[in-house]
């Protein structure tokens, strides 16, 4: 199951010794999975709107021109402008940033604090593990998101507390899976070795424990970006999320509520933001799974 | 499990479409089949349903603080002195003549004789007694509206004969005629009264226009034509039904279906679509409001009076109008409607320069900028539609001069509470007049007196308070107003608020409904309204 340690049971190209890497292995296979390649492309494609929206944006987000509201999309507002006369095109180029942002930052914290949580609990087992593993149970049984908008109930809504609350709404998810990994992997002969050669916990779980476990960790972490996103655009829908004037998608479509029949453009781009990056991750997590998971290989 | 969500979600746009396509049609199936009904059915059309947005909370006129209990009682009482249809000057009511002495402190009021009320006894001076007393001998909490404009002031009411009633008063009060227009102050019947006791806020008996039949609690309150009405020929209709539809959006709804007649509180942004529709025809209320921007002067910054008058300067108001009140406002340059008697129309408004504020704020040492809290209220008012929206337009206008605002909003009983206490740096807020008195402006909003009550702003001037008081003291009208002007004029100067609309709210009615005069305080007679 485990990829980047047992180099020699994969398959040799040829008779020369070369090995080809199984990173290399899941990147071709993951190649050849279409839907996984658009996926990806959507993706970089939003990523690098992100990082450039200065230079593609024609306007600045919070430009407001009252005397042009509501105008349906032309050559000089490509998706029209909102209720401000604000420029949407401009403020869903801008809320890329915001939404990959939060995506990508509150992922990443649940990883690092799912990981520690998940080791800990699958690694030493006993009284440390009922209490890691019953927390991640209290916490699963809420639904996400009603756990999200208590958390952010409690902290007052802003973005960055949205960002916390996704954050921490996400940590079980991790905590189980590498939870699972690591009783997997402590028994290998490996570790056993490891042991006997009297290497420290800490080392015996940073470099062979976690390394072992990547895999997944990426294919979940892709697919959490999806989730993540999504809930940030649902906080900020209801209100809890990015404060005006930040152009975060999800407000954007409550702030066009009003309007759904007058001018369905303030509706629309800012929904199809959302659902194109949210398709590319899962998409592309898809494909990774498929390319990553030695399971799946025919 | 994770494809399924981006397929839920795919599922989900198809269907907000679908749903949106199908909206399109059904709007346009409903008016051409709407048009061809109307023709048929043309019997029975007197009674009038009128959607509202909120179900009284007593039917006593007296015991009522709230606009939409008042909405009622005004069909079925009168009052001694009526405001004019569509505006607050004095008009004849139940009394025809009205005089008081030089010293302000007596006064005379002929009434009309020969009228009944709907229980059949006759309406008379011992009728108007009844009733003074009645809210003079009861507890401060019980008739709110009597306490907060006669308080103790009234010492006597005498009966000289059947139809002439005086008033003797411990010290001048000026807006005393406008009070006495103001729909608390109906005449009941002091038969019903002694009869249903505490009941009778559910048993209403006045002399309107029309008789109360029932009350269904959150639904309905029914009313029925006063066959015996002492005005020829009114009322028109025979019926008329309150019903309570809380929401903005359904409520018009509800008369595009057809299931009411009437309805106010429409949103700004839906005019533009009811006046497309032949079916249906908008109205505006008269504007007797103001929406501002409270400047709370006790905090930071804002203690400044250069600060406040360059905010003032960086608001634009035309556009605000435009955007959120579909034009159907004013833009404010002073804290009460030019409807007011004491306007002061000589006032210069700082006009929307950002220029001269950022100058301003430079003056007054804050070249940089400062960073401060602007409060939205959470839900619509007539004067404000949508706190929010109004919210972020002032944040982009007072970024433009290098102010950060930070939007805040609470629940809105808390909202009062917290800006009462004066924790907001700014805040939105606004004011519907009771009775069309500059009184009922300037002193309840901005006198040192009412901090802590409605002086949201803590706003401070000696000099103003001196003028108003001697203006509520005086019962020469003339001399009023020109106290009225001047104290304008410094708070203009001190800036404690940024005026900023008066707003004309909108209603909405079914196209052959004729007659109807909305009025400036919110409670509308019905009585000359009818279906052609």
């Amino acid at each position: 199951m485990e990829l980047s340690t047992h180099k020699n049971d994969q398959p040799i190209i040829g008779t020369d010794e070369k090995v080809v890497s199984p990173w290399l292995e899941a990147w071709i296979s993951f190649k050849k999975n279409k839907l996984a390649v658009i996926g990806a492309f959507i993706v970089i494609f939003f990523i690098l709107v992100a990082i450039f929206a200065p230079l593609i944006a024609p306007y600045t987000f919070k430009e407001q021109m009252l005397s042009n509201r509501l105008l349906p999309p032309s050559s000089d507002h490509w998706f029209g402008t909102d209720d401000f006369g604000r420029d949407i095109f401009s403020r869903v180029v801008y809320g890329a940033r915001i939404s990959l942002w939060v995506g990508f930052l509150a992922v990443l914290g649940s990883i690092v604090v799912g990981c520690l949580l998940g080791i800990l609990a699958g690694y030493y087992g006993k009284w440390v593990d009922t209490i890691i593993s019953r927390t991640f149970d209290i916490m699963l049984a809420f639904p996400s998101i009603l756990l999200a908008i208590a958390i952010v109930a409690v902290l007052g809504p802003s973005l960055r507390n949205a960002l916390i609350a996704i954050a921490i709404i996400n940590i079980p998810n991790f905590g189980r899976l590498i939870r699972s990994r690591v009783l997997t992997v402590k028994q290998e002969e490996y570790i056993m070795a490891a042991k006997a050669v009297g290497m420290k916990n800490s080392r015996i779980l940073f470099h062979h424990v976690l390394p072992n476990s990547m895999a997944p960790i990426i294919v979940q972490g892709t697919l959490a970006i999806a989730t993540a996103i999504i809930e940030a655009a649902a906080l900020g829908f209801l209100g809890l999320g990015a404060e005006a004037p930040n152009p975060e998608w999800g407000k954007m479509l409550a702030d066009a509520r009003t309007f759904l029949i007058q001018a369905p453009w303030t509706m629309i781009f800012p929904g199809l933001a959302i659902m194109l990056t949210v398709l590319g991750f899962n998409l592309m997590g898809d494909g990774l799974r498929d390319a990553l998971d030695p399971r799946m290989k025919n | 499990m994770k494809k399924r969500t981006s397929l839920m979600f795919l599922a989900f746009i198809l269907m907000l479409s679908l749903a949106l396509v199908g909206c399109s049609k059904n709007t346009a199936n409903e008016s051409s089949s709407e048009g061809e009904g109307s023709g048929s059915e043309e019997a029975a059309v007197d009674t009038l349903v009128f959607g509202r947005g909120g179900d009284s909370v007593s039917l006593d006129p007296a015991t009522a603080t709230d606009g939409e209990s008042f909405k009622v009682t005004k069909n079925i009482f009168e009052t001694l002195i009526e405001f004019g249809e569509q505006d607050t000057e004095l008009a004849p009511g139940l009394a025809t003549e009205w005089s008081n002495s030089e010293d302000g402190l007596t006064y005379t009021l002929k009434l009309r004789e020969g009228i009944k009320f709907h229980d059949g006894t006759d309406f008379n001076a011992e009728a108007v007694k009844f009733n003074f007393d009645r809210w003079a001998s009861g507890d401060k909490e019980q008739y709110y509206y009597y306490n907060s404009q006669f308080g103790d002031r009234i010492k006597e009411v005498k009966v000289v004969d059947d139809y002439t009633v005086e008033f003797v008063l411990n010290s001048p009060l000026a807006p005393f005629y406008k009070n006495l227009a103001m729909s608390p102050f109906a005449i009941a019947s002091p038969a019903a009264i002694e009869e249903f006791g505490d009941k009778f806020m559910e048993n209403p008996v006045g002399t309107g226009p029309f008789v109360f039949k029932e009350w269904k609690r959150n639904d309905k309150i029914t009313i029925v034509k006063n066959e015996e009405y002492w005005q020829e020929g009114l009322p028109k209709l025979s019926q008329v039904i309150f019903r309570a539809i809380p929401d903005n959006s359904a409520r018009l709804n509800a008369l595009s279906s057809g299931e009411v007649d009437l309805i106010d509180g429409v949103n700004f942004s839906d005019v533009g679509t009811i006046e497309a529709n032949a079916d249906l025809q908008s109205f505006y209320r008269p504007s007797l409001n103001i929406a501002y921007l409270g400047l709370t002067s006790t905090r930071g910054p804002l203690k400044e009076k250069l600060v406040r008058q360059a905010l003032n300067y960086a608001v634009d108001k035309e556009a605000l109008i435009d955007a959120f009140y579909a034009g159907a406002a004013e833009p404010a340059k002073n804290p009460m409607p030019p409807v007011v008697a004491g306007y002061n129309d000589d006032v210069v408004d700082y006009e929307y320069d950002p220029e001269k504020a950022k100058e301003l704020l430079k003056e007054a040492g804050f070249e940089n900028g400062f960073e401060m809290e602007l409060w939205a209220m959470p839900v619509a008012r007539p004067y404000m539609p949508d706190g929010q929206k109004v919210a972020e337009a002032l944040q982009a206008n007072f970024e433009a001069i290098g102010v950060k605002a930070k939007i805040v909003t609470y629940e809105w009983g808390t909202y009062l509470d917290k800006a009462r206490l004066g924790e907001a740096d700014t805040f939105l807020l606004g004011w519907t007049g009771d009775n069309g008195d500059a009184d009922n402006f300037l002193y309840v909003l901005l006198d040192q007196d009412s901090i802590g009550s409605n002086n949201y702003s803590f706003y401070q001037n000696q000099e103003v308070h001196d003028l108003l008081i001697a203006a509520q003291s005086t019962a020469d009208q003339a001399e009023r107003e020109k106290l009225y002007k001047e104290a304008q004029v410094l708070i203009k100067e001190d800036a404690p608020w940024i005026p900023l609309v008066h707003s004309q709210p909108a209603l909405a009615g079914k196209a052959n409904i004729t007659g109807f005069l909305p009025h400036p305080t919110g409670s509308d007679v019905l009585s000359t309204v009818e279906f052609k």
